[in-house]
């Protein structure tokens, strides 16, 4: 196969899938390279997308089988780019295929092994809220449903025990230690980045009590505990595992000063949280604290009006600079100034912080191998004299959602399609057949 | 031929095989009166959807020449694909082939073994005896034309035409002024993030020098018929009159916006003599003249910048004045700093990354930023409540307002031609808002740039890109476009001539043969939804591969 007609897509998330399923059907042969065990990205992790209120996993399921199903594409998880040389039209790339330690055409994701595994680690998918086993998947439905063995962790692997007992659970001889970390070398035409965003750590926003004060929560935290699959079913309990909480406050914006830009995407969760919640826990009262509000979209400002009439009470407040958050016995205490400059008091069971979204885990690394530019921000950097482009600094190589900067499933989507129309044209014009 | 129908029973490892009752399966299956004259082939398999599974399959099909093909294993969702890709690489039409779902339906839902296996039974028998009435269908290839007529020579337009055009396709650009460039050629300048003013006009020039763009002003579209890869199109010339006709495989509307008369609200009434102004109007004298100034001709002493005028009356937020006004601002504070600007918003909506840097470097000069409730403007008066409820009435030499953007007016006709939704606000409706966000309900049409809603032209040089892709990747030069197979097809004896499938076909695939008095079915078009089947009063529509009969046999089966 001619380099020209195969593409490397990093990052499975929701604009990595949409490009390599186009690039799929114009007869491309497509990798798609994720670091995690599973492909997906943030999108499987919110509960329901905004405004439809669709289910989110409903809406990606189907997109997660079709990729598994393609020939064309070449799923490489627990993978990373390693070196990249050369240029448009053939791109030489060397990917790390971790090894899994688990068949993945043997394993039929029934789920046996997990249970017996003696050893435990943070779920830190699950934002930390469960466990999971050294032998685990992140989450049900987790696609491949096909589990991966932490090397580090597991005791038949690093050393420490004799342990066997996923191999005995496993009955279809799917477990493998003795599979082997593999290095893959292509060479691709052109390179799509689509690697995501990771959220601000809580920590550079200490006062607000995340991690302190248990009834503070931040937004991905509530994503999973309203998710059907996440770590209570879709139960919305407080960390005790018993409580549910009878009023919640949103506190929007966090972050947005720290990182020096408005994250475009959290305004849109209070309504989303509210109409859940309320089918969740019936009469739980939901305040949503803002300074700002930005809906940029034809569909968004309609249901955020029926929130503000009918299921939350929104409160101005002067800034979060000027917000102190306490524990107050099993509640939180917010003291924040009003519309008029007075300072009130509002005390609820949950307090849910908007983080503001970040560049991703690796992508300076990434960059730096890809030889692209990253802006001030820490994302990828897209030259302006061609406005409203998905190019990046070195040609050939496009970016695609978030790793250009915040944005929507919509907006990411929009890359994605965009990156391939700009790569079938640019390799059409330049490489010669 | 005689039949010889093969029945597969999947084990799905522990998962069907320690929930029901596999042996009984096999044995009950094995011996069902009603299918007595029939040859059945009745197996089980540790798993099917295995390597070794499917490679069972295919050397079970082959070997025993099979007619027909019943898979009991999981839901259709899982690896009804997977099945149909084995009878592909055999002799058996992948139409001939029927899943059955004893998993989530039976295994994994019933508590009770022997229930859950006497319900699996029913379901295979009721697979079985559809089948039988199921027919071989064969995918049809069509020839396509590559090229692509873009409606619309604004930014999104172009971007489309340059994204597209090349040695084997070529772009038909019509736009209805005579000039190229849509509102975006009246701005003096663009926002820091977007670069120069330049890349605009650099743009006009690429399409001019391209010889795989045609160019046609002052022309609209006219009539389309057709599907993707296949449009027949009647051009007309707006001043002429005079019809163009032409072919394409995939049609662009890049038709822009309107901006609000804000005359039209309540809260606002101004007339020509006053110092009121539209952004953009500030922009075409800022381009033109190079200066801010009063009707008069005088600089003004004041400004007061106001957003979000008829927000609330449209419903949605447009998304691009913040930006805009901030921009407006800087514009005057470069022509002369002791301009007293005041700039009343409701909310900042500054959604992109580089906003924020902009909006504190205008912050940090002498711009009287206030959150206020509410507005209104009578002539150059400005009323408004401020955050902490207190009135304020201030005249300023000049007013400055952000109308919202609206659909535009074109967008019915436009949506009433090629047969795509409207979206309540009048702009037009996605496929699919988050996933298929450029893409119609009509194949091979596609939304970009302001007409799907509010964007700025960041967005609508993305969103044409997006489109491009699209086309790139579903209409190669060269290649065949397969439509789909399980189509409805009319009967045409029965057909009354009622028209009532008209009505309810989402996708504009029925068209009324006058002459005979009967609907016709474009089977290109078709997707298949059945909407209009269930309509046909006389039952005269008839679902390819869902035919009431199958249906009928598989419930009448499921429920002996």
């Amino acid at each position: 196969m001619n380099p020209s007609d195969k593409i490397l897509v990093i990052g499975s998330g929701i604009a990595g899938m949409e490009a390599s399923l186009m690039l799929s059907k114009a007869g491309k042969k497509v990798y798609l390279v994720e670091r995690l065990p599973l492909i997906g990205g943030n999108t499987i992790k919110t509960g329901e997308s905004f405004p439809n209120m669709e289910c989110s996993t409903c809406l990606v399921a189907p997109i997660q089988q079709e990729i598994l199903q393609d020939k064309n594409i070449e799923v490489m998880t627990v993978s990373n780019v390693e070196k990249v040389s050369g240029k448009t039209g053939n791109f030489a790339v060397s990917i790390t295929k971790k090894a899994r330690y688990v068949n993945i055409a043997a394993c039929l994701g029934c789920g046996m092994c997990y249970p017996v595994c003696p050893i435990t680690q943070p779920n830190n998918w699950e934002q930390n809220l469960v466990e999971k086993k050294a032998i685990y998947v992140e989450c049900a439905g987790s696609l491949p449903n096909v589990p991966v063995i932490d090397p580090s962790l597991c005791l038949h692997l690093n050393g420490k025990g004799e342990c066997n007992l996923c191999a005995e659970a496993c009955m279809f001889g799917a477990i493998d230690f003795l599979e082997v970390d593999e290095l893959v070398e292509e060479n691709f035409g052109a390179i799509i980045v689509a690697t995501g965003f990771s959220t601000l750590d809580t920590q550079s926003v200490s006062q607000l009590g995340h991690g302190k004060i248990p009834g503070v929560y931040t937004a991905y935290e509530i994503e999973r505990l309203l998710a059907s699959n996440g770590p209570t079913e879709g139960l919305i309990v407080m960390r005790d595992g018993e409580r549910v909480p009878q009023s919640i406050a949103i506190l929007h914006c966090v972050g947005r000063k720290e990182v020096g830009y408005c994250s475009n995407v959290c305004c849109s969760y209070p309504a989303r949280y509210a109409h859940f919640l309320r089918e969740k826990v019936a009469d739980v009262k939901i305040y949503d604290l803002y300074t700002d509000l930005c809906f940029p979209d034809k569909r968004y400002q309609k249901l955020n009006d029926e929130t503000r009439k009918e299921k939350a009470k929104y409160i101005f407040h002067q800034g979060i600079d000027k917000l102190e958050v306490n524990e107050a016995g099993d509640m939180v205490e917010i003291k924040y100034f009003d519309e008029k400059g007075k300072q009130s008091s509002l005390k609820v069971d949950m307090l849910v912080l908007t983080m503001a979204i970040t560049p991703s885990e690796g992508i300076e690394e990434l960059s730096e191998l890809l030889s692209i530019e990253r802006d001030k921000f820490g994302f990828i950097y897209t030259p302006k004299d061609r406005i409203g482009s998905v190019s990046t600094s070195r040609e050939g190589i496009f970016v695609a959602g978030c790793a250009e900067g915040p944005k929507d499933i919509q907006s990411s989507v929009l890359q994605g399609e965009a990156a391939v129309g700009q790569i079938m044209k640019l390799l059409n014009d330049k490489v010669e057949r | 031929m005689s039949d010889k129908i093969g029945i597969y029973v999947c084990e799905c490892g522990p998962n069907i095989a320690s929930k029901v009752d596999i042996e009984r399966i096999l044995a009950e299956i094995s011996n069902l009166e009603e299918f007595k004259d029939k040859e059945l082939i009745v197996k089980k398999h540790q798993l099917l959807c295995s390597v070794g599974g499917k490679a069972f399959l295919e050397e079970e099909i082959k070997s025993n020449e099979l007619t027909h093909l019943v898979c009991a294993a999981c839901s259709p969702r899982d690896h009804d694909t997977t099945f149909i890709n084995v009878c592909k690489k055999t002799q058996l039409n992948p139409y001939m082939y029927q899943i059955v779902n004893i998993r989530e339906q039976c295994a994994w839902i019933i508590h009770d073994k022997e229930e859950a296996t006497d319900k699996a039974i029913q379901y295979i028998r009721g697979g079985i005896d559809r089948l039988l009435y199921q027919e071989p269908l064969y995918e049809k290839q069509l020839d396509s034309n590559p090229d692509v007529l873009v409606i619309g020579g604004g930014m999104a337009g172009m971007e489309a035409a340059l994204s597209l055009a090349g040695k084997d396709r070529r772009v038909f650009l019509i736009e209805k002024t005579d000039v190229l460039g849509g509102k975006s050629t009246v701005f003096s300048s663009l926002l820091p993030r977007q670069g120069t003013i330049n890349s605009i006009a650099g743009r006009l020039k690429e399409i001019e020098k391209n010889p795989y763009i045609k160019v046609f002003l002052e022309t609209e579209l006219d009539k389309i018929v057709g599907f993707l890869g296949n449009f027949e199109i009647m051009l007309k010339g707006n001043k002429t009159g005079e019809t163009i006709e032409l072919l394409s495989g995939a049609v662009v509307l890049a038709n822009g916006y309107e901006l609000k008369d804000a005359n039209e609200l309540e809260d606002f009434s101004y007339s020509d003599s006053d110092n009121v102004f539209t952004a953009l109007e500030i922009e075409e004298m800022l381009s033109k003249d190079g200066k801010i100034t009063l009707k008069s001709g005088k600089a003004p002493k004041s400004v007061a910048l106001v957003h979000c005028v008829g927000r609330k009356e449209a419903g949605y937020c447009s998304k691009i004045c913040c930006n805009y006004l901030l921009k407006t601002a800087r514009n005057i504070i470069e022509q002369s700093a002791d301009i007293e600007i005041i700039d009343l918003h409701q909310d900042l909506c500054l959604p992109d990354k580089e906003d924020q840097a902009f909006y504190e470097e205008i912050a940090a000069k002498s711009v009287n930023f206030t959150r206020i409730k509410s507005v209104s403007l009578k002539g150059n008066t400005v009323e408004y409540t401020d955050i902490s409820g207190s009135k304020e009435i201030i005249n300023p030499d000049m007013v400055i307002i952000a109308p919202a953007m609206q659909a535009a007016k074109d967008n019915e006709a436009l949506a009433e031609l090629v047969n795509i939704d409207l979206h309540e606000t009048g702009f037009f409706q996605e496929a699919h808002i988050k996933i298929n966000p450029v893409s119609t309900i009509t194949d091979g049409v596609f939304i970009t740039g302001a007409n799907r809603g509010p964007c700025d032209i960041n967005d609508a040089i993305i969103q044409a890109q997006a489109a491009s892709g699209k086309i790139l990747t579903q209409l190669i030069p060269g290649e065949k476009i397969i439509p789909e197979v399980k189509v409805t097809e009319i009967l045409e004896d029965y057909c009354t001539g009622c028209r009532t499938c008209l009505d309810v076909c989402a996708f504009g695939a029925i068209y009324f043969d006058d002459e005979r008095g009967i609907s016709v079915v474009n089977e290109a078009i078709c997707r298949g939804c059945g909407n209009c089947v269930g309509s046909c009063p006389s039952g005269a529509l008839r679902s390819k591969h869902f035919t009431n009969q199958q249906l009928y046999q598989q419930v009448k089966e499921a429920l002996r």
